[in-house]
């Protein structure tokens, strides 16, 4: 169970750092996850290690972890140092400790597209099959068991693996629903964008909260009598019995494996049937409206592969405003990691289809405001990590971007610069273009504001700004000769 | 009862998952429906005397 080492060629000696328990995995106190520099580690009690060790001895999850399902997993020698981490007050030291692959870049579920969501449902559920036919379980079925190796989903949670006692029912189905199923109802049935919702409620969207949505001829779209109707009517009838009482009362009844495989199988049709294709918005013909002449393109296409060319750490590029990915694809062939972050969720949703059916496996597309990114989540506000937080990275990449900011939204140029220097790590680079006021792109944005907002928006402004964060290296004015690029170095 | 559930799995959604596995599981849940009414008129003389 070896694991991938994703572009780390350089690793730490072990802890040269101190371990520091991950924020967003104190939920299941039987495994507990810490990072030890470039290491993810899972710390398991007695109990856990004993799951992980009937896993890694049973049928299903060794051909799991080959095929890149579920993320490289491997347990750590006895006697190896990085076995020697924290423990809860008053617990027994841990009982042993696994090794993850580290995810390139971990991002959050109101992060993904429309298609990313139903994907991640398709592996979480064909996990489940594969785990139920071989008399195992997952304890919890939330999107946040889900993570992304460029457009490929992986299973993250494999502290989540238990024995499944015959007559039970799958414990994670709720979670199922409110973090995957019913953004994809939400989507597919009425059109609406489920980011907000889950970005808002860590938890997901509850069946009382989409009652309502489905009155009428509604309750017959697929899935929504059962899913959302009768679920959220048993639910308010049964919450004066225990879930225990239930479990029995359910084994008396005759459930049985069978009838849980069947609920499995049952949902992997519905979510297959949930199909929908964001609605088209001017962005996704971007490229072909934007205005860019062929000698400027292939000029501006040269700039930024020099500019990856010269990085001497390529871990990871950041590039935002991504579009349908151009710059991404470039980036993906200098780097081994590229997030591109763009706010449409139908520009996204479509870049994800695209990729993946081009195999391109080092670009992961989110849909994200780079005007309202996402905030920290859940308990104390650091269980889900800011966007801040995350975001490190050895290139930046901010192309035909800035007056989208500047203009569009009003952020005042010093802030967008400050903004995007705070994304590349300390020796990283910026790579970025300038649309001077008097392009037809940039006038157009200005048309809509009252005159004389903007006395800063020009270059001189930008490049003394620029210069005031780093290290002007390159400069570039595209041949049309209202658009110019910058490479600048930050120490 | 069940150290390894740490997660609050829901007492509806453990019923429903019944109801949506197909005729064999509606079958289930109406057997589970049936004994807790039959139950409750069996526990009802007791209740008052
Ligand atoms: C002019 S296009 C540039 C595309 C690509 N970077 C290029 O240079 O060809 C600007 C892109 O940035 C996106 N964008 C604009 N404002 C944004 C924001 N606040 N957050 C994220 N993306 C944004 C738009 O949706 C659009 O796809």
């Amino acid at each position: 169970m070896a694991i991938p080492d994703l572009g780390r060629s350089t690793r730490p000696a072990p802890l040269d750092v101190d371990p520091r328990p991950e924020p967003g995995s104190f939920r299941d106190p039987a495994n507990r996850i810490f990072h030890a520099g470039d290491d993810v580690l899972r710390a398991l009690d007695r109990t856990a290690a004993a799951h992980w060790r009937a896993l890694a001895a049973s049928s299903f999850f060794p051909p799991l972890l080959a095929a890149g399902k579920v993320c490289g997993t491997e347990e750590l020698p006895p006697g190896s140092p990085l076995r020697d981490l924290p423990t809860r007050p008053a617990s027994s030291d841990w009982a042993t400790v696994l090794r993850h692959e580290r995810v390139p870049f971990v991002s959050h579920p109101y992060e993904w597209s429309f298609a990313m969501v139903r994907d991640a449902a398709l592996l979480h559920l064909e996990i489940l099959r594969a785990a139920m036919s071989a008399g195992f379980t997952t304890k919890d079925g939330s999107a946040y068991n889900l993570q992304w190796r460029g457009t490929d989903p992986i299973f993250i949670d494999v502290g989540s693996f238990i024995p499944l006692r015959d007559g039970e029912p799958w414990a994670g189905y709720r979670q199922f629903c409110q973090t995957l199923l019913y953004p994809l109802m939400l989507g597919a049935h009425l059109g609406l964008a489920f980011q907000p919702w889950l970005r808002a409620q860590i938890d997901g969207i509850d069946p009382e909260q989409m009652g309502p949505l489905f009155r009428g001829t509604r309750r017959l779209l697929p899935g929504v009598l059962t899913h959302v109707h009768l679920h959220g009517s048993v639910q308010r009838r049964s919450a004066a019995t225990s879930t225990a009482d239930v479990r029995a009362q359910l084994r008396d009844a005759g459930y049985t494996r069978e009838l849980a495989l069947a609920t499995v199988r049952g949902l992997e049709k519905l979510v297959r049937r949930l199909d929908h294709q964001p609605p088209s918005t001017h962005w996704v013909d971007y490229q072909q409206t934007c205005g860019y002449s062929g000698d400027d393109r292939a000029g501006k296409e040269r700039f930024v592969a020099a500019a990856l060319a010269v990085a001497d750490r390529r871990r990871l590029v950041l590039d935002l405003g991504a579009n349908d990915g151009r710059y991404a694809r470039l980036a993906a062939r200098h780097a081994d990691y590229v997030v591109a972050v763009e706010q449409d969720p139908a520009v996204v949703d479509r870049l994800y289809r695209t990729l993946r059916g081009e195999g391109e496996r080092r670009v992961l597309p989110l849909v994200m405001d780079l005007a309202d990114p996402s905030p920290g989540g859940g308990w104390r506000g650091v269980e889900r990590a800011s966007f801040a937080a995350r975001a490190s990275a050895d290139t930046v990449l901010a192309l035909a971007l800035v007056h989208h900011l500047a203009i569009g939204r009003n952020v005042p140029l010093p802030e967008v610069v400050a903004c995007l220097a705070g994304f590349a790590a300390p020796g990283g680079r910026l790579v970025v273009e300038f649309v001077h006021p008097d392009d037809p792109m940039a006038a157009r944005l200005l048309a809509n504001k009252p005159d004389g907002l903007f006395p800063d928006y020009r270059r001189d402004a930008f490049e003394a700004l620029l210069a005031g964060h780093g290290t002007v290296e390159e400069r570039l004015e595209l041949p049309s000769g209202t658009r110019t690029l910058y490479r600048v170095a930050f120490s | 009862m069940n150290h390894l559930a740490y997660l609050d799995a829901g007492s509806g959604s453990l019923i429903v998952q019944a109801v949506v596995g197909g005729i064999a599981g509606v079958a289930v849940a109406a057997k589970l429906y049936w004994r807790r009414l039959v139950s409750r008129f069996r526990r009802q003389p007791t209740d008052q005397s």
